[in-house]
Order: structure tokens, then C-alpha cells, then sequence
């Protein structure tokens, strides 16, 4: 059986030709440091690499049942999740494979930079493998908007008007994108299209020339403090280093194999434990609940324009992004000889600390978001019942109105609630009767976030909230009060305004 | 270890990992539940779920212990007749905080949802009458109160609700354990007639206060309150408020 086998191979090969250049490939060689524990941090790219073949093989899965049309989308993925065999699964281990990808990608790109892998002669290898990475950040985008649920085509609808920003061909680049000029069936055929065809197509025709180019090049050594990397002696020394070199199918393939599989043993759990991510609500553009919000890898971009001044929006939205996409291309041009050991280069070191500490802040406030209202706040999150049982009832009354008249969508009590302005748990220690009249009524004092609500609210419900509001303090604390000027500063009970006395005191007698 | 070696050795762990996982895949937690399969909010028909989203923020996540009146109690689930509940869930109570929460008046649930949520208030928070006779839920409230009659309210006043709420409805002096004052007229225009009996009815059984049987604070001698004698009690919050009937503060949607 075996001869067998070994010559149809062979009658193959004698035509192909290939066998010589898969055992080249293998049995390429590789600096001998990296047999050294230092060879552990060579691992990322391949893991990458296992990445993307389990999501071609999930992908293709998912293909087979999915239908890429507006009205039948959103239920394809409903069966996939409640009555196909394991289709919940194949949907869970896509998405968090994906989301794996991103990270071994990331984490890749960081190793190479802190260890100098982007300097000569290895800087078209980094500007490849920067465009992979675009590649993959397309494939989650696109992603996302086939789930085709509120979340999906709000998001869109979101990434549209950005498009649109773009000076003069704005309109057309919207028109590309969705097909039309609102979001519809055309526009998830598009990136149907762009999801399966085109960006898989550019990443793997990308991903050939970073192979190949890793073989061309070499696999840079680990990088020994005082080493300079010098144009003139580097190709020299490093063909020179190959000589003692060792064959990449040996330990390196192994410690490769090895962090691969423990990598999609991890992904495999998470999507077993966790489940597959959405689709949310149906595809009903009339719900007013939608939470278009984009997928983790863009949630730092996300938080940056919600959080930005108004004024900032459109350099942030069609600038900045070019910026550091262009900052990143630039890199291996920018530091393209020198050390390499990230001992000896404080500047990259305390980049990569920067930047990373800036995206999982932006990306932890994209999460929480805490600027969006909870528009359900007012009829679900009941008021908690620590302060119901103290309340009196002028302040129950109070309570009820807190909820009626939505303050809870944008004002958490104990936390819940929405978070778009303060939490009032205690806001009884911080503004007097007064100046919670006056808040309410006028709203910011020059058109800030909180909107005037003196028309929307009768004088006797505004006379209940803010009896309310008084009341909401922690056990023990006296109400806010006016400090008195001049000597009586230390008085505990401080003067009221005279406009105060006008108004009912909150517990009249 | 040699290569080949090495090779069947992952070559048994990869099976035997996809024998594990293959066969208690199915069992994991990541498996949805058919229960959590999305719907439009308008075809949701649990009453747990629509009590919890549309009730819970002013009533209490069980029913009681919110700053509204508590649906999940029995007494008032006893008495309060169906087509009452299925109205005020449907257009609310003008000129209080309870919104209207039918569709067609701004609301957020179809005219099944609100059927669902009045009946299921009776099914899911079991009514009971405890003593076996309660006041009906709807009494006669004149338009005109007379000063007979408010003079019985105050006298009734004294005897079953100044312990708590001070001799004339201004609150009794201790703030932390005090329910407050009752005779402000700011607070009494947020509250219907209807609402202020049910209130005298069944009590706030989740916040102590007693229905109108009980005797907890009360002089030795209480009587439970007739159904004519809670009308005079009404009759005298009208007064205090200033008008006999609550006007609609016409500041709410849905009106």
C-alpha cells in the first residue's frame, strides 16, 4: 500500500516539481539562538497563521447555511444557533477565533517591535504584515454586519456616515460600500461580497508575500544588547550565522505546533463555555432599543469620537486613522538600523506601554459607554429598595415621578440606571433644595448635557422629585447646605438664601 | 523524543480531544437556550419578562418595595376588579406618575401584552382576602364634600392614621422614622381619589403601614374601616388638597 502510494507521488512530483521546494521550505535553515528559550517568542505569527485556517474551515461551515439576502440573514443565523447540529458552536468558534486572530496578530506585530524584527532588511515584511493586519480588521468589520440585527446595520449605518465625510467623493464611497444610498439588501450583499471574495483574496495573496518574504529575508536572531544592526555587514554576518544555523522543522516547528494547539484548545473552550455572540434583537429598523456599537477590535476608536469635542469629529474620523496607519507603515523607515535588544531602546519600549495602556482605556470606556442613555432605565431598573423603605411619602411620590419622568435613563441610583450624567445615589450631600430646583428646571446652565426640564414637569411633581432627591443621602450625613461667609463658617446649620424661603421648606410642619 | 514519536503522540491527544469535546459539546453552557431566543419586543408574551421591563422600575423588581403602590399584594389583588387594572395599565392615571402603556397612546406594549400583564398580576402574585371581607375597591366619592363629612374624616383620622401621620396629615417629628407629611397639596395633586382609597385599603403592607383592618400602632378599641367611613377619609384628603377631585397636571405623554 504504502509503495503504492510513494510511487503515484513520485509520478506526480516527476511532473510538478514541488517536493524540492516543500523540503527547502522546511528544512530552511534558522539562527541557531533560536533553539535557546528565547525561540518561544518566535511563536506568534504561526498561531496567526492556525487562526486563519480554522476560521477559512468555520467560515466555510458557516457558508453552507448562511443566506446572504436582507430578509433571510438574521433567521439563517437563528437556526445556525437553535436547531442546526452544532451550529451554535461553529458560529461561536468563528467569532472567537476571529477574535483570537486579531490578538495573536497584535501580539505578533508587538513582539517584532520590541525586538527590532522591522529593521533592515525585514522592513517590506513589516509593511505586509501591516497590511494583514488591515485585512483582518476588515474581515471583523464586515463580519459583524452580516449578523444583519440592529446592532449590525446601525453600525453600519454609523461607518456610512463617516464614509461620507470624505471631501468630494464622499457620496460615491457610500455608494460603493452599501450599493445604495441608505443601508438595505444591496448593502449586506456587499459585504457578503467583501467578507468571502475580496479581503479573504487580498489577505491570502498578502499573506504569500510575508511568507515568502520571511523566507527570502530570514528569520531575524533574538537580539543580543550592543549588537547594531549596520547595512553594510548585516547581510554578511547574518548569512554568515546561518552557516551554524539549524533546520526550521525541528524545535522551532514544534514550539510553534505546540502554542498553536494550546491557542485553538483556549478558543475552542471560550466559544464551548461562552456561545455565539448575537444576533441581538430582529431586524426591525422601527425598534428604538437598538445599541449600535462597534466590535471590540474598533471600541478604542468608538470611544475616542464619542469622548472628543465636536469640533474634532471629522480629523478624527477621516485623519487620524490615515495617521497612524501611515505611522505604522512609516516605522521600519523611521528606526532601520541600531539596536535591537528593547533593553536598549527605551523610546519603543515606553511607545508600545503607551499605546497599549491608551487602547485598553479607550476600549474599557467603549464597553461601558457610559455616555449612552439606558432608554429603559425609567420602566426596568427598579429603584432600590434601600431607599424606598426610608422614604416618606412626599419622597415615595417623588420616586415615582424620578422614574416617570426618565431621569433614570441618564442617572444611575446604587449604580443602576443609565450613566450619562452622575449617579444621584448621594447627590442629597451635594446640591441644596434650591439648586436641585434650579437644575431640573433650567437643566446645564449653558446648554450642557442635561437637558431644561421646567415645561415637562408640573410644580408639584417638581416639588415631589426634589423632596426626593433631599433625601438621597447615606445614613448619617446632613444635607448639603450654603456655607456662611465671615466668622460662622464652622456653623453646621448655614444660612439659606432668601429666595429659599420663599419655597415650602421640605418637611413643613 | 524523535519526531515520528512525537507525532503520534499528538496524534492521540488530538483524537482523544475530539472525542471529548465532540461528544459533550452539546451540554456546554455556550449552547443558547431556545427561552433567550430573540423576538421583538412586541411578541413578547412572558408576563416575568414584561412585568420586568415595564413595571419593575416604579412598582419593585418583585412587585413590592418600589416607591409606587405594590401591585403584588394580595389584598389589593382581591378586590381590584380586572377591567380596572387592564385600564390603567392601558391609558394609566391622568395626571400621576402612572404612564399610559398602550401603543396607540405613546406607550410601549400592544393591546395582548397588556392583557397579559393585567391577568397575570392575579396569577402570578396569588390575591387573598385574609379576613374574608375587605371594603369594594371603588367607593362613593361625592364631588362636593360636605363639612359633615370632613369633620367625620378628621375625627377617623385621629383615630387610625395620626400615630404615624401627625394629628392633621403634617408628619410626626422623628424624620428617619416618620412616613412624612400627607397634607400637602402638592402631593395630594399627584394622587387620584381611587388611588388615595385603595392606599387606605390595603395599606403599604411592604413599608408597615396597616390596611384598613389592622390594628399594628393603632388605639386598642380600632374598628376595621367601613367602606362609607374610608369615603369620609377621602373626602378630607380632598379637602387638604384644595379640591375635591384631582385635576390632570396634563404634563405626562400619552395624555
Amino acid at each position: 500500500m504504502n509503495a503504492r502510494l510513494r510511487q503515484i507521488g513520485t509520478w506526480i512530483d516527476r511532473r510538478l516539481g514541488v517536493r524540492d521546494l516543500l523540503a527547502h521550505t522546511v528544512l530552511h535553515p534558522i539562527p541557531r539562538e533560536l533553539e535557546s528559550p528565547m525561540g518561544w517568542w518566535y511563536v506568534f505569527g504561526s498561531a496567526s497563521l492556525t487562526f486563519l485556517l480554522l476560521q477559512i474551515l468555520s467560515g466555510v461551515g458557516l457558508a453552507l447555511v448562511y443566506v446572504p439576502s436582507a430578509d433571510q440573514a438574521y433567521e439563517s443565523l437563528l437556526y445556525l444557533d437553535y436547531e442546526h447540529p452544532l451550529g451554535w458552536f461553529l458560529r461561536a468558534l468563528h467569532y472567537y477565533a476571529g477574535s483570537g486572530m486579531v490578538v495573536m496578530v497584535l501580539v505578533h506585530m508587538t513582539q517584532v517591535f520590541l525586538q527590532g524584527g522591522h529593521k533592515y532588511p525585514r522592513e517590506l515584511t513589516w509593511c505586509v504584515g501591516v497590511v494583514l493586519l488591515l485585512c483582518v480588521l476588515g474581515m471583523f468589520f464586515s463580519g459583524q454586519i452580516l449578523r444583519w440585527d440592529p446592532d449590525a446595520y446601525w453600525g453600519l449605518a454609523v461607518a456610512g456616515s463617516m464614509a461620507g465625510r470624505v471631501p468630494i467623493i464622499g457620496p460615491d464611497v457610500v455608494h460603493v460600500l452599501l450599493g445604495a444610498e441608505t443601508i438595505g439588501a444591496a448593502a449586506l450583499s456587499r459585504f457578503f461580497a467583501l467578507h468571502v471574495f475580496v479581503i479573504p483574496g487580498a489577505l491570502l495573496f498578502f499573506l504569500a508575500i510575508h511568507l515568502w518574504l520571511v523566507l527570502r529575508c530570514g528569520v531575524s536572531a533574538p537580539p543580543v544588547p550592543g549588537q547594531i544592526v549596520d547595512r553594510a555587514t548585516y547581510d554578511r554576518d547574518y548569512a554568515e550565522s546561518l552557516k551554524r544555523g539549524v533546520p526550521f522543522f525541528g524545535d522551532a516547528f514544534w514550539r510553534d505546533a505546540l502554542v498553536s494547539a494550546l491557542a485553538v484548545i483556549v478558543v475552542v473552550v471560550i466559544a464551548a463555555v461562552l456561545g455565539p455572540k448575537g444576533p441581538t434583537d430582529p431586524p426591525d429598523p422601527t425598534l428604538g432599543g437598538a445599541n449600535p456599537r462597534p466590535e471590540w477590535p474598533f471600541l478604542w476608536l468608538f470611544a475616542l469620537l464619542s469622548l472628543s469635542p465636536r469640533e474634532a469629529e471629522t480629523f478624527i474620523i477621516l485623519v487620524f486613522p490615515l495617521l497612524v496607519i501611515g505611522v505604522m507603515f512609516a516605522v521600519p523607515f523611521i528606526s532601520n538600523r541600531g539596536e535591537r535588544a528593547p533593553s536598549r531602546r527605551p523610546v519603543a519600549v515606553l511607545s508600545v506601554i503607551l499605546i497599549y495602556t491608551t487602547l485598553g482605556v479607550l476600549t474599557y470606556l467603549g464597553f461601558t459607554a457610559p455616555w449612552s442613555p439606558r432608554m429603559e432605565a425609567w420602566t426596568a431598573d427598579p429603584v432600590p429598595v434601600e431607599i424606598v423603605k426610608r422614604s416618606t411619602v412626599p419622597q415615595l411620590v417623588g420616586g415615582s415621578v424620578f422614574q416617570y419622568k426618565n431621569c433614570r435613563n441618564c442617572h444611575a441610583l446604587d449604580g443602576v440606571g443609565g450613566r450619562r450624567g452622575p449617579d444621584l445615589t448621594s447627590v442629597g450631600t451635594r446640591l441644596t433644595r434650591d439648586q436641585l430646583i434650579m437644575q431640573v428646571s433650567n437643566g446645564t446652565p449653558g446648554g450642557g448635557l442635561m437637558p431644561a426640564y421646567g415645561k415637562q414637569i408640573s410644580p408639584a411633581e417638581l416639588s415631589m422629585l426634589v423632596d426626593f432627591l433631599v433625601s438621597l443621602r447615606p445614613e448619617g450625613q446632613p444635607a448639603a447646605g450654603w456655607a456662611t461667609p465671615g466668622p460662622s463658617l464652622g456653623a453646621q446649620q448655614a444660612a439659606e438664601p432668601t429666595y429659599a424661603k420663599q419655597l415650602p421648606p421640605p418637611d413643613a410642619s | 523524543m524523535t519526531s515520528a514519536r512525537l507525532l503520534e503522540s499528538w496524534r492521540v491527544a488530538g483524537l482523544l480531544f475530539l472525542l471529548t469535546t465532540g461528544g459533550c459539546l452539546d451540554q456546554m453552557p455556550g449552547k443558547p437556550n431556545p427561552a433567550s431566543r430573540p423576538k421583538l419586543p412586541s411578541e413578547q408574551t412572558d408576563f416575568q419578562v414584561l412585568f420586568a421591563r415595564s413595571c419593575s422600575g416604579c412598582h419593585g423588581a418583585d412587585g413590592k418595595l418600589g416607591p409606587a403602590p405594590p401591585l403584588n399584594d394580595p389584598l389589593f389583588l382581591a378586590i381590584v376588579p380586572d377591567e380596572v387594572l387592564l385600564d390603567v395599565i392601558t391609558r394609566g392615571r391622568r395626571g400621576t406618575p402612572m404612564p399610559a402603556f398602550d401603543r396607540r397612546l405613546s406607550g410601549t406594549l400592544t393591546a395582548e401584552q397588556i392583557q397579559i400583564l393585567a391577568e397575570g398580576l392575579k396569577t402570578h402574585f396569588k390575591p387573598t382576602l385574609a379576613g374574608g371581607d375587605a371594603p369594594p375597591y371603588t367607593g362613593e366619592l361625592s364631588t362636593q364634600p360636605s363639612a359633615e363629612q370632613i369633620a367625620r374624616g378628621e375625627k377617623l383620622f385621629a383615630s387610625a392614621c395620626a400615630a404615624c401621620h401627625g394629628d392633621s396629615g403634617q408628619g410626626s417629628g422623628d424624620e428617619d422614622t416618620a412616613p412624612g407629611r400627607v397634607n400637602d397639596p402638592a402631593l395630594l395633586s399627584l394622587f387620584s381619589n381611587q388611588a388615595l382609597r385603595r392606599i387606605i385599603i390595603t395599606g403599604r403592607p411592604d413599608l408597615g403601614m396597616p390596611n384598613f383592618a389592622e390594628t399594628d400602632g393603632r388605639d386598642s378599641d380600632f374598628k376595621p374601616l367601613t367602606s362609607e367611613e374610608i369615603d369620609d377619609l377621602v373626602a378630607l384628603l380632598a379637602h387638604w388638597r384644595g379640591r375635591p377631585q384631582q385635576v390632570a397636571s396634563n404634563m405626562g405623554p400619552g395624555e
